[in-house]
């Protein structure tokens, strides 16, 4: 990893850098740590979660309980994508029945992973917390990385990009991640995202963040009082050799990446698109995931909004992939005005279609105070349908303020107050919720994590995810896509390749390079990048070994084998015939599903986790 | 025979969005993907009639014939 460039297929001899970080004392200690197998090497959750077995914890918000920063082996290079940190620790929104949090991890690009590779470190653990407001340096100093803990009185209270904004007038060549003031609000909001700078963001001063959203990893942060980080480092751009070249070029030009670019490029416009292609079988969340066959999500679709906003389209720091759709107001002359938000499939329909809200002016209003505030959108918007959803059952006695779909102003103030820590309600997320209101069967999460913007009629697999619905476990779209329905059909994704989607979250790579973790170009980038030759064969084990691994850990930590890997009762017992995809998960097709699949990973599963002392 | 043939998303904005076509009887789905010009990477989902199909199945007369983009993402 650091300075360390080696051809070698001993993990040992792949040392990287590790500080801890005592947030009590503010005492900082180096390591260089030898990688004990090849998830260590590709790094990312692979390396973080086994750092999180080996401790034995019963409560998110506890000092024993860490908040692990780290890298991907290709996290800094010059391959394309190759941007993403990594936030892991105990969750304090997925818990099990018995009270115990399910570990996580979050993920997201911005130029923030970048600059803390370059600083000279891999992985930073926060230990305990701090008595007060901090925020962490970590900078290259002239003998090796140095860290410090500055007072962070001054940034209480503003939203996530205002203290990026704040600290970057202090700092110049760094980059930020910070919490927003859902994170501060720590023991009212358990759905804190970690809000992570942009070039762009800098240069301009508009709120162009990236977010490592789900699992609540921002309000870990926030009970640490470890308001934001800083990572301080000059540019170090590796150079691009023919072969990074090809690798970069194959990454745009392979198919996997296509449908995430700009139209203009010959792409498809990023997962805004989705929304037109689901529509086609009424598969788009609607009202707390329950789409009527007439659901004016039309007014959504890329070329209505255009209509009324200039859509641009932006990347990450040098990637050609282009995925950002960035909304921005127009002007009475015509020219750019304001930016309004990002539009992305996800935040698009979880707080549009799925809130009842279809007037795009709307919809970018909610999706931008949900980011300000430093919220995963997921969690938000699933939470808030859900609410919706049991104030119009009980119209005779609503819940909050008494907000129904549609209802734009009383959402709104519902985000802010969520955002503010004034409604724990929303902010504990819609398992602890439902559970309160006693109904359950319309609370659209699997193991305490919200879900996505696709429906859990189409896809079993969110039971065997591990880190949200879609993003570690990519099963996400195979019924739309392929119309598969079958037990086996199934059993083959979950167990082959829907987990290896985990794979991008250890290398540093976004998944939006499309090809699969084993593939060609992950090998060449890996030893073009790291100087490292890995087979695919070898990497496509340790992702898998890594994927069990954090499932092992789930019923370590009392996740129910049979009773907590299940959807919503809603979707089994009242299918939703508006859907025009085939309706095949009942009862007995998830207890068999269990069953094969359980049989085919608990074997692997056995020995990936260390025994614990005591 | 005549098909009708509907297209989404980018594909719809490269085309056009819904189209009588002229086609031959046993003329397969890839074969008339290729007559569209769209390269067969950028239609990722094939419907007949509402129901998937694969690219090596024939259309029928009156057949509606739907294409998808590639999906994906978060």
């Amino acid at each position: 990893m650091s300075d360390n460039k080696m051809m070698s297929t001993d993990p040992a001899s792949v040392v990287y850098q590790r500080c801890t970080i005592d947030l009590a004392t503010g005492r900082a200690d180096f390591a260089a740590v030898p990688c004990r197998n090849l998830e260590d090497v590709l790094g990312g959750f692979g390396r973080s979660f086994q750092i999180l077995a080996e401790r034995d914890i019963a409560c998110a918000y506890s000092p024993k309980n860490p908040l692990i920063l780290n890298s991907g082996l290709l996290t800094g290079t010059s391959v394309m994508t190759g941007m993403r940190s990594y936030f892991s620790g105990y969750s304090p929104l997925k818990q099990s029945g018995t009270g115990r949090p399910g570990a996580m991890w979050s993920t997201g690009s911005g130029n923030f992973g970048n600059k803390f590779k370059w600083t000279g470190l891999d992985e930073v653990i926060f230990e305990n917390r701090s008595e007060t407001p901090v925020y962490a340096v970590l900078r290259e100093g002239a003998n090796g990385p140095e860290v410090e803990l500055k007072p962070a009185g001054h940034l209480i209270g503003l939203t996530g990009h205002a203290k990026i904004m704040a600290l970057a007038a202090e700092y110049p060549d760094a980059h930020f991640a910070a919490i927003g003031p859902a994170g501060e609000n720590w023991q009212n909001n358990y759905m804190g995202a970690v809000v992570m700078s942009t070039d762009n963001e800098l240069k301009s001063g508009e709120p162009k963040s990236r977010f490592a959203g789900r699992g609540g990893m921002g309000s870990l942060m926030g009970y640490k009082n470890l308001l934001a980080i800083v990572a301080q480092s000059p540019d170090k751009l590796q150079k691009i050799t023919p072969e990074i070249r090809d690798v970069n070029r194959d990454i745009l030009k392979s198919g996997g990446s296509a449908r995430f670019q700009p139209t203009s490029q010959g792409g498809g416009g990023g997962t805004w698109a989705n929304i037109e292609v689901l529509q086609v079988f009424h598969a788009v969340p609607l009202n707390n995931f329950r789409p009527k066959g007439c659901d004016n999500v039309e007014r959504l679709f890329r070329d209505e909004v255009e209509k009324e906003f200039d859509v641009a389209t932006e990347a990450c720091h040098r990637c050609g992939i282009r995925c950002h759709n960035n909304l921005f107001h127009k002007n009475e002359d015509g020219s750019r005005g304001k930016l309004a938000a990002k539009f992305d499939f996800e935040p698009l329909i979880l707080f549009g279609s799925n809130l009842g809200v279809h007037n795009p002016k709307e919809v970018c209003d909610l999706i931008h105070r949900c980011d300000l505030l430093g919220m995963d959108a997921i969690s938000l918007g699933t939470t808030i349908a859900y609410l919706l959803d049991y104030n119009e059952r009980h119209p005779e006695a609503p819940v909050l303020n008494g907000a129904v779909f549609g209802d734009y102003d009383k959402i709104a103030a519902l985000i802010d107050g969520a955002g503010r820590g004034l409604y724990p309600e929303l902010g504990r997320g819609v398992k602890r919720l439902s559970e309160a209101l006693g109904e359950t069967a319309y609370a659209m999460h699997v193991k305490g994590l919200e879900l996505p913007a696709y429906l859990p009629d189409t896809n079993p697999g969110y039971i065997f995810a591990i880190a949200g619905g879609h993003m570690s476990m990519g099963t996400h779209m195979m019924l739309a896509k392929e119309g598969k329905h079958s037990l086996d059909e199934w059993v083959q994704a979950i167990t082959t390749g829907g987990l290896l989607q985990v794979g991008y979250d250890m290398i540093g790579l976004c998944k939006f390079v499309g090809v699969g973790i084993g593939h060609d170009l992950i090998v060449r980038a890996v030893k073009e990048a790291a100087g490292l030759e890995i087979a695919s064969a070898d990497i496509v084990a340790s992702v898998r070994r890594a994927y069990l691994r954090g499932l092992a850990l789930e019923l370590r930590q009392g996740f129910h084998e049979h009773e907590e890997y299940t959807l919503p009762s809603q979707v089994m017992d009242d299918p939703n015939h508006k859907v025009t995809l085939p309706k095949f998960i009942t009862h007995d097709f998830l207890a068999q599903l269990r069953e094969r699949v359980w049989s085919i990973f608990k074997p692997e599963m056995e020995g990936l986790l260390p025994v614990l002392e005591g | 025979m005549q098909i009708r043939i509907k297209l989404y998303a980018s594909l719809r904005w490269k085309l056009f969005e819904e189209a009588e076509w002229e086609c031959t009887p046993g003329q397969k789905i890839a074969s008339i993907v290729e007559q569209l010009g769209l390269p067969r990477n950028d239609v990722g989902t094939v419907l007949v009639n509402g129901l998937h199909a694969a690219w090596d199945e024939m259309v029928q007369d009156g057949d509606v014939l739907s294409l998808l983009p590639r999906m994906g993402g978060g």
